[in-house]
């Protein structure tokens, strides 16, 4: 690709950033990153899509910043930096929520904390942000954030619905009827060991549907 | 002595750090496809963990929480600096891991060069920095306390990586379906590994 | 990649940390009010939900002051204590204190029967951290009108369940005392017999925060003994 051209800002290549790690690149499913959180706040839709808002925000802009100093990072403090950088962000991200959404916060309690050491924040920062310009990091920051977040939402899904009978807090279970029919909550969906079934269910489907994603040893 | 003992069996089994609270799934992941690797990592994690808890403990007792530098003067009393904690942590965190790096590379050449790019990456191990956020969390009385929750959480790690590593290593002679392979019946496992450990929470010592 | 010198090393990791202190303790100072008020209309959100009534932020803070409009603070002998505000108390830091010297926070509120309701905070460690409360008394300084508690990381469907309406509501209607001896409330295991107006069913599976807030509750409203066996009946 010639230095002279600008890559114009929607091409093709980006939106292949945007799209890739929604589907077969998937930082969950596919890259095996940020899997902690995943599981642990997808309890209920609320608390899941908070967080998951909140790892785009931080993968995004910490891309961003980043691929913006890359020429002026110097190597021996260069996972320092990174860790600087995304501490700073998280930090704000944490504050925030306190003043703006303090039930939310609760109920996420350290996970918030825990996006610094979600790895997929990490991860694009070493694999792309260390490589590339501010405007396609940034991209590639909102790709990876939005196939998190699909994991996210898909899981918490059916953990609140089979567990807890509502969407979103909406109690939809009660408003069908349902439990007039002898139907009870699957208590066993609000308990961590379904989570990590369901995600496994989920990567069976996911590999099933597109079989170059198998791995064969 | 007899609560230390308590929070020690409890932080192994009930609130075991993989099997609930998923902290430290990547590295969990990617590492257990070998039993010797996983013992390797697991017995790092409990040294890190070791170091780190207490001395996040003693920081956030006097210098982070709010009116903790009340010991350089009155005037101090109201300085809450409690938004630094996650910076402050994980400095601490990377210091250590940079120690433990070089004191493995000093003493173990063979598992250094196996264990590769996994040991600084225990520096973002959600389980290390975990720890210390629950630690903070659960306000325990003192460092001891702090320090045996470390310990236990650490073992429990421990235990859960060599589990699911001798697993995988037998996972080899069975017929896993294709979409499965790998990372899928790993999750299931996991999952199915948890459940077992539920059976834990009725303890009482 | 470019070598850099010690000293651009030096100077750029100063930049840094300046940057970030900065940054940093600017939005902490800016969010600081916010977070602290948050914090204020949670306790006043509990409390209200003590006495049964439901609140959203919006409206926690005139709900309570209509409702609640008496608070002073007591000490160990059951004595008003001038010139201190109970609502800034903080019982985890009283109890750390020799018991001549903790403030015991009392809430008085009225119901919209008229009755009068007294409010006590109430805090303990449960089986992961801290476990807090508040419980109401009717007039007759005996009977309970309502409880709320939280917890800050019990196990959720076991411990975490001293949260839920359903554990919530078994209290009120049972009482403190037998005659004049204060019995509290026990948390029994296995459920409690029918009829048994000083016990209610401890939570299956969470057998050690229950028993943990069976103990807050006695250590905590004992401290108030004097005050509740002279006060019975008289507001």
């Amino acid at each position: 690709m010639s230095n002279h051209e600008k890559e114009p800002m929607f091409s093709a290549r980006n939106l292949k950033l945007l799209t890739g790690p929604i589907g077969t690149n998937n930082p969950i499913t596919i890259q095996v990153l940020g899997i902690c959180s995943a599981l642990a706040v997808t309890v209920k839709l609320k608390p899941a899509l908070v967080m998951a808002l909140s790892v785009t925000i931080v993968v995004a802009i910490s891309n961003v910043v980043i691929a913006a100093m890359r020429k002026y990072i110097p190597d021996r403090i260069r996972i320092i930096v990174q860790l600087v950088v995304i501490a700073t962000l998280v930090i704000l991200v944490d504050q925030f929520l306190k003043a703006y959404a303090f039930d939310v916060s609760k109920q996420l309690s350290v996970f918030v904390g825990l996006i610094i050491t979600n790895c997929i924040i990490m991860g694009r920062l070493e694999a792309f942000a260390m490589a590339n310009k501010p405007w396609a990091s940034f991209i590639d920051g909102l790709g990876n954030g939005a196939g998190y977040g699909l994991i996210l939402i898909i899981v918490a899904f059916f953990r609140e619905f089979l567990g807890s009978g509502t969407i979103y807090g909406y109690p939809v279970m009660q408003k069908l009827g349902i439990y007039s029919l002898g139907y009870e909550n699957n208590g066993m969906m609000i308990l961590p060991p379904m989570a990590l079934i369901v995600v496994g269910l989920i990567i069976w489907y996911q590999r099933s549907k597109d079989r170059t994603l198998i791995e064969n040893k | 002595m007899e609560n230390l003992l308590n929070i020690f069996i409890k932080s192994i089994f009930v609130d075991n750090m993989v099997f609930a609270f998923f902290l430290g799934m990547c590295s969990y992941l990617a590492v257990s496809k070998t039993v010797k690797t996983s013992m390797g990592l697991g017995i790092a994690v409990i040294f890190v963990l070791l170091i780190t808890v207490p001395v996040d403990f003693m920081i956030e007792k006097y210098v982070l929480r709010k009116g903790a530098l009340i010991w350089l003067g009155e005037g101090f009393g109201d300085v809450d600096l409690s938004f630094l904690t996650f910076m402050v942590f994980i400095a601490v965190i990377a210091a250590m891991v940079q120690l433990v790096e070089m004191v493995i590379e000093k003493f173990s050449s063979s598992l250094y060069n196996s264990l590769g790019i996994f040991l600084p990456l225990i520096a973002v191990n959600c389980a290390i920095l975990g720890a210390s956020l629950f630690m903070q969390e659960r306000e325990y009385e003192n460092v001891v306390e702090a320090t045996v929750f470390g310990l236990g959480s650490g073992v429990g790690w421990l235990l859960a990586i060599v589990g699911i590593a001798a697993i995988r290593e037998k996972l080899k002679y069975s017929n896993v379906p294709d979409p499965l392979k790998g990372l899928g019946i790993t999750f299931i496992l996991t999952g199915l590994m948890a459940i077992g450990f539920m059976g834990f929470m009725g303890i009482k010592l | 990649m470019k070598e850099f010198s010690n000293r651009y090393i030096f100077i750029f990791s100063s930049i840094m940390v300046i940057a970030v202190a900065t940054l940093l303790s600017l939005a902490a100072t800016v969010l600081q009010p916010r977070q602290l008020k948050n914090l204020e209309i949670e306790k006043k959100k509990s409390m209200l939900e003590s006495i049964g009534i439901p609140s959203i932020r919006e409206s926690t803070e005139s709900l309570y002051d209509k409702y609640i409009n008496e608070s002073f603070v007591l000490n160990s002998k059951g004595e008003v204590v001038d010139g201190v505000a109970a609502f800034p108390v903080e019982l985890a830091l009283e109890q750390k204190k020799p018991l001549e010297q903790q403030y015991l926070p009392v809430f008085l509120a009225s119901t919209d029967t008229g009755e009068k309701v007294t409010i006590i905070p109430v805090q303990g460690k449960g089986l992961w951290g801290p476990i807090y409360g508040y419980v109401s008394l009717k007039p007759d300084m005996n009977t309970i009108y309502g409880v709320t508690f939280d917890h800050k990381g019990e196990t959720p469907g076991l411990g975490a369940e001293i949260n839920t309406s359903s554990f919530e509501g078994m209290f009120p209607g049972k009482q403190l005392y037998n005659g004049e001896k204060f019995v509290s409330i026990g948390v029994v295991k296995g459920g409690t017999k029918p009829g048994d107006i000083h016990g209610v069913d401890a939570i299956s599976g969470g057998t050690i925060t229950s028993k943990a807030l069976e103990k807050m509750l006695k250590d905590c409203i004992v401290k108030y003994n004097d005050y509740l066996l002279k006060n019975r009946n008289q507001i």
